[in-house]
């Protein structure tokens, strides 16, 4: 057997919270897992300007975060106008699908999708993955009141897609 | 932080004390803010139940597997530390940059896509690693050519590795365009796997263990050397 050393120990302990965020992030599963995979190696060959005594969870977040904006802008880039059907988030294998999904849920997922992706990650960082504003100010590299005004536009519009519930 | 804001920030918790109890009356005595927090409040819990199931549900083997490859994880400063054979890893690079070049001399005839070019003695890349090289980040989905690492050489040009179908290499800058340093065919049988990106062949990380002055690049320094046309 190869055991993980202490590094790789606790980025495989934070690999399902960061498939989560990926598909916070991703309108497709299998992007999602693929942005998952490209973190972790991206992680481990960055091994060295992990600070120990630093948080791995929000380094790893921002690794994510990063990777995703450059996927993002270069499939832009290529498909302007292909708008992702609702219908397209069954596609694959999604972890999702195991879950009895509620009419409620399926449209929180499709409102997400909705969200312009500069409100999607501080929405999925804060709401869902329960960072503080602080935190998230830090790994965004945005000041506080940036992260704060981006989230109350994106929980808005979300729930003014959700509808009442 | 305008009254939304403070809003928010207060359902959130995050709100010191005194504003928060000044929230939270103001909040108690309007029906309007109180069906508001319901509302977003409701909302919270949809998106942690859309999402939590994901974070419960079992990791894909190859996400675990991402973690665990020995040839995966290069440690570099402990390639750069064991220098021992540095003259042998450059002989075996020469050796393999001029097998390949003889393989794609003889193969196909000069001018088509052959992704290397010789000049002057020495060989630059071309067509598809050329412009790989150039115009593509490491987190680029997979096409023809995937980049591995970009970082510095000791002389201060910037390099990046690479992985064409059948051979990966090292490639940095030299006059405004991309010699190649190493180029090391894949072993049989792995000649149209992608996935051996993941573990960079031996002979290309000790070169890139040899060369490399500092750290790798990260996304964001990749990106701005883009910028800077790479130099």
């Amino acid at each position: 057997m190869n055991p993980l050393s202490p590094f790789e120990d606790q980025l495989a302990s934070l690999l399902p919270r960061l498939r989560r965020f990926a598909h916070g992030l991703s309108r497709d599963p299998a992007d999602a897992d693929d942005l998952t995979q490209a973190t972790i190696e991206r992680a481990l060959r960055s091994k060295a300007q992990w600070e120990p005594g630093t948080r791995l969870d929000s380094w790893c977040y921002r690794i994510m975060r990063n990777l995703w904006i450059d996927t993002a802008r270069s499939r832009s880039r290529k498909a302007v106008h292909e708008a992702p059907e609702e219908e397209g988030l069954n596609v694959g294998e999604d972890p999702r699908e195991a879950i009895e999904a509620t009419v409620d849920l399926k449209r929180v997922m499709a409102a997400m999708t909705r969200l312009p992706d500069e409100q999607r990650d501080v929405v999925a960082l804060i709401l869902v993955e329960g960072f503080g504003y602080r935190e998230v100010s830090e790994m965004l590299g945005l000041p506080i009141g940036t992260v704060s005004s981006r989230l109350v536009r994106g929980r808005t519009a979300l729930l003014a897609m959700v509808g009442e519930s | 932080m305008n009254d939304d804001d403070k809003f928010f920030a207060w359902l959130d918790g995050e709100l010191a004390p005194p504003e928060a109890a000044e929230m939270e009356a103001k909040v108690a005595a309007d029906p309007k803010l109180q069906r508001l927090a319901e509302q977003h409040r409701a909302l919270g819990a949809q998106l942690r139940g859309t999402f939590d199931p994901i974070a419960a549900a079992p990791v894909p083997e190859r996400l675990q597997a991402a973690l665990r490859p020995p040839a995966q994880v290069i440690d570099f400063a402990a390639a750069k530390r064991a220098r021992s054979m540095p003259a042998l890893a450059q002989w075996t690079a020469m050796a393999a940059t001029l097998a390949i070049g003889i393989f794609v001399g003889t193969r196909a005839p000069q001018g088509t896509d052959t992704p290397v070019e010789a000049q002057g003695g020495k060989l630059y890349a071309a067509a598809a690693v050329n412009q790989a090289l150039d115009s593509q980040l490491a987190s680029a989905p997979a096409g023809d050519v995937r980049i591995g690492l970009t970082y510095r050489d000791q002389a201060g040009e910037i390099c990046r590795t690479f992985t064409a179908r059948a051979a990966s290499g090292l490639a940095c800058r030299s006059g405004g365009r991309w010699q190649m340093k190493g180029l090391f065919a894949a072993p049989e049988g792995q000649g149209t796997s992608y996935r051996m990106a993941a573990g960079m062949d031996p002979n290309l990380a000790a070169l890139v263990g040899s060369t490399m002055a500092g750290e790798p690049f990260d996304a964001a320094a990749e990106t701005a050397a883009k910028a800077k046309d790479w130099k």
